[in-house]
């Protein structure tokens, strides 16, 4: 640790972090557009410029160098001392305003990036309200660079975050510098456009509405949205991601800083991955079948209805002819609360995990780094918690069987009665796993899409997808990550924890955090969660 | 300008077009290898070679560039598009070099760019349909004293006035250079009042400094 000197106050930052970084840690909004924690530093948009004391050259006498100094290229040192309150930094500050937006058009009113945007808080807090400009501006027209970025050329005030991050980061290299002075573009090289698994960063670190993503363009202004933090169930990395939503609907992803599991990045995969809470194919209220007649009920009685069935089939057939299959896309709470209520019910039933998808390998980045140079990863588990759910069996421990060996049994009609939960967002029931089903007399099947099981299926509850519900998934890596709902189930439908929540015994509002205590005293294992830092309000 | 989008997902080259780099062109790139660290330091003379070779780089031939020293397409149209020494497309048998700094613009330069933007019917770092001129522009021609300047090839013109324009373009010597002496260096001892070695009278204030001691 060391300590340095801000604006007469002392400090205590790591050693060797820019002083940048020590003083937007330490509350001060330090402007800064070329600066990323994660990238290289280029101290190309002098925007951070401080007074620095500094050993004389010849007399090594300490005093303020006559000349400004980028605190994002200077390490802080012990004893350090330097000056951002000053005129002189100031005057720095509006001349670099003025140069960013000599030939920026005035486009606020239709740019995507208004209202989180770097350039327009930074003119408002820094900058000059008037432009000496009378010149005419350069214009150039914006560029489709790939799949699913735009390139609006004359917005950008040539940061090269996203021409680092696909050096450094995706290690793909597809954007470049073209031109020189005033007339300096971001471009690709023409028929290699910016396509990667990880391109959809570039939009989140531009800071400015120069890259947008074409899937948000024009869709909604940012300020009418509202944010949930989550975790992203694209794979078991678990990304810590924020949903941002309006009116029920979920209008992007973006990832959350979270230091050691996906830094300031997600995935496209993850990123656009979000479409099937959409999807025409939803179940949205239960149904609850007795012979041929199917109705459905209201929320408030099934948790009756279902203690009652399984408690009367138990009577009957005895509790070893009772399995729960448990989903990877469960969280550690709900799939907590279906195990108590089997086992509650039943303590023989059988517990079984259910399928965990796999997609290929997995991807490392930047493209071709190995060991330590690897900065992300996207699995090819495209699930978020397996873990979660095994480590939930390893503490329910008794009779468990793999899913292989459940629709072998179940074929062989050792099972009368079993609970079926998906939330897969493909279609994932498999043509053996229907024919077993069909020796089951009562079955429940809780799940996102509709599926074959359901036209059979005793009870059917619409499962949410993971945007509407809470909890917390187990990643790769082993940590418990909790994530909130962002938007409410579709009309008719419940959150998965409280209808879980209710059949398990339990009664009022089902609350992760709760839960996830009852879990904890249970189960110690879930007593230590992992949240990400919240990074500095004045950090980008 | 942002109504307009310029779509960069279609290809700038044909992907089945043969290489149009010669296999010893590639093979000279390759020899240099071993003078650097790496194989990206070798793009700059790798590019000369090119360009010297084809008269400009084409896209094509940047593709080919940066396969030999393995790394993206995009990073060499980044190194080429900074120097306006390289030709991304054929250049003219006389370029046109027209001074964009401020003595020339302040008199009357731009008039001038105009001019023959309008004449030649190209823009900056074009060439005309024929092949016979291209047009840039630079920064400063060393020539303030007699702006607005411009450059055929490698000669000066100076104080350059809109209806000289025509004329220029029309000269079929307008890129001939008759060197001057130097007063200082050359000048055959005794003869202060010194003409330059095409018999025309010399403009230099040094000679009329001279002249006047
Ligand atoms: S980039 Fe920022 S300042 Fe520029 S038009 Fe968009 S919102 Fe306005
Ligand atoms: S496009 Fe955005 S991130 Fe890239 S240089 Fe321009 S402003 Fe910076
Ligand atoms: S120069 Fe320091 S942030 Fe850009
Ligand atoms: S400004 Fe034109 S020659 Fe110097």
């Amino acid at each position: 640790m060391a300590k340095i000197i801000i604006d007469g106050q002392e400090v205590e930052c790591r050693d060797n972090i820019p002083v940048l970084q020590a003083a937007v840690d330490a509350g001060w909004d330090v402007p800064h557009y070329c600066y990323h924690p994660g990238l290289s530093i280029a101290a190309s948009c002098r925007l951070c410029l401080m007074e620095m004391k500094m050993p004389h050259p010849q007399t090594k006498e300490m005093g303020w160098a006559p000349k400004l100094m980028p605190s994002c290229q200077t390490p802080a040192r012990e004893g350090m001392e330097v000056r951002f309150a000053t005129e002189k930094v100031q005057q720095n500050q509006k001349n670099c305003m003025e140069f960013f937006l000599l030939n920026h058009p005035l486009d606020c009113p239709v740019c995507d990036q208004a209202g989180e945007c770097h350039l327009q808080d930074y003119s408002y807090k820094f900058g000059d309200p008037e432009s000496r400009m009378v010149d005419q501006k350069l214009k150039n027209p914006k560029k489709d660079i790939g799949p699913n970025t735009l390139l609006y050329s004359d917005r950008c005030v040539m940061c090269t975050r996203c021409v680092r991050f696909t050096d450094e980061v995706s290690g793909t290299h597809e954007l470049g510098l073209v031109n020189r002075g005033s007339r300096l573009e971001i471009d690709v090289f023409p028929g290699l456009p910016l396509d990667n698994p990880m391109q959809g960063n570039v939009v989140d670190i531009c800071p400015v509405g120069c890259l947008l993503d074409k899937d948000f363009l024009f869709q909604r202004r940012v300020w009418e949205l509202s944010t949930a933090s989550s975790i992203c169930p694209g794979c078991a990395t678990g990304c810590a991601i924020r949903v941002d939503h309006a009116d029920d609907k979920v209008y992007r992803l973006k990832p959350r800083y979270n230091p050691g599991i996906n830094d300031w990045w997600m995935c496209d995969e993850g990123r656009y991955g979000f479409k099937y809470i959409e999807d025409s194919k939803r179940v949205t209220s239960p149904i609850v079948r007795r012979g041929l007649d199917a109705t459905s009920p209201e929320w408030a009685d099934i948790p009756e209805i279902v203690q009652f069935r399984f408690e009367q089939h138990v009577r009957e057939n005895g509790g070893e002819k009772l399995a729960a299959v448990l989903s990877p896309f469960m969280s550690c709470e709900e799939g907590w609360l279906l195990i108590e209520f089997m086992r509650e019910t039943a303590p023989e039933c059988t517990l079984v995990m259910g399928p965990v998808p796999m997609e290929g390998d997995d991807q490392s980045f930047p493209v071709g780094a190995t060991g330590d140079k690897v900065k992300f990863t996207i699995l090819n588990e495209k699930c978020p918690n397996r873990r979660g759910v095994e480590m939930l069996l390893e503490a329910a421990g008794g009779n468990q069987c793999s899913f292989d060996e459940f629709v072998e049994k179940a074929g062989g009609g050792s099972f009368t009665a079993a609970w079926i939960v998906g939330g897969y967002p493909k279609e994932w029931v498999s043509k053996e796993l229907n024919k077993a089903t069909g020796k089951i007399d009562l079955l429940v099947v809780q799940d996102l899409l509709q599926n074959s099981l359901m036209t059979s299926a005793a009870f059917v509850f619409p499962a949410c997808s993971w945007a509407e519900r809470e909890g917390s998934f187990v990643n790769a890596g082993g940590q418990i990550q909790p994530f909130d709902w962002a938007t409410n189930p579709p009309e008719g439908g419940r959150r998965d924890g409280q209808y879980l929540y209710e059949i398990a015994g339990y009664a009022g509002l089902y609350n992760g955090e709760r839960v996830r205590k009852l879990m904890a005293a249970k189960i110690p294992a879930f007593k230590e969660i992992h949240e990400p830092p919240v990074r500095p309000v004045h950090a980008h | 300008m942002s109504w307009i989008t310029v779509n960069r997902n279609e290809p700038a080259i044909d992907p089945n077009a043969p290489p149009i780099l010669s296999a010893a062109l590639c093979e000279k790139i390759r020899s240099l290898f071993p003078r650097y660290d790496t194989k990206r330091a070798v793009l700059l003379p790798a590019l000369h070679m090119v360009q010297d070779g084809l008269g400009h780089i084409p896209w094509q031939a940047m593709k080919e560039i940066a396969d030999i020293l393995e790394i993206h397409p995009s990073d060499v149209i980044d190194t080429i598009s900074f120097y306006t020494h390289f030709w991304t497309h054929p250049k003219g048998m006389k370029v046109i070099t027209a001074c964009r700094s401020v003595s020339c613009e302040t008199m009357g330069g731009v008039a001038v760019l105009l001019e023959l933007k309008k004449q030649l019917g190209i823009g900056e770092h074009e060439t005309t349909p024929d092949g016979r001129f291209s047009l840039v522009t630079e920064e400063c021609l060393a020539g303030c004293d007699h702006a607005p300047c411009l450059l055929i090839n490698e000669k000066l013109h100076r104080c350059v006035k809109v209806e000289d324009v025509g004329r220029i373009l029309a000269d079929d010597n307008n890129d001939r250079i008759s060197q001057k002496r130097s007063d200082l260096f050359d000048a055959p001892a005794g003869d202060s009042k010194s003409k330059d070695v095409s018999g025309l009278e010399s403009t230099s204030d040094v000679a009329e400094m001279k002249a006047s001691e």
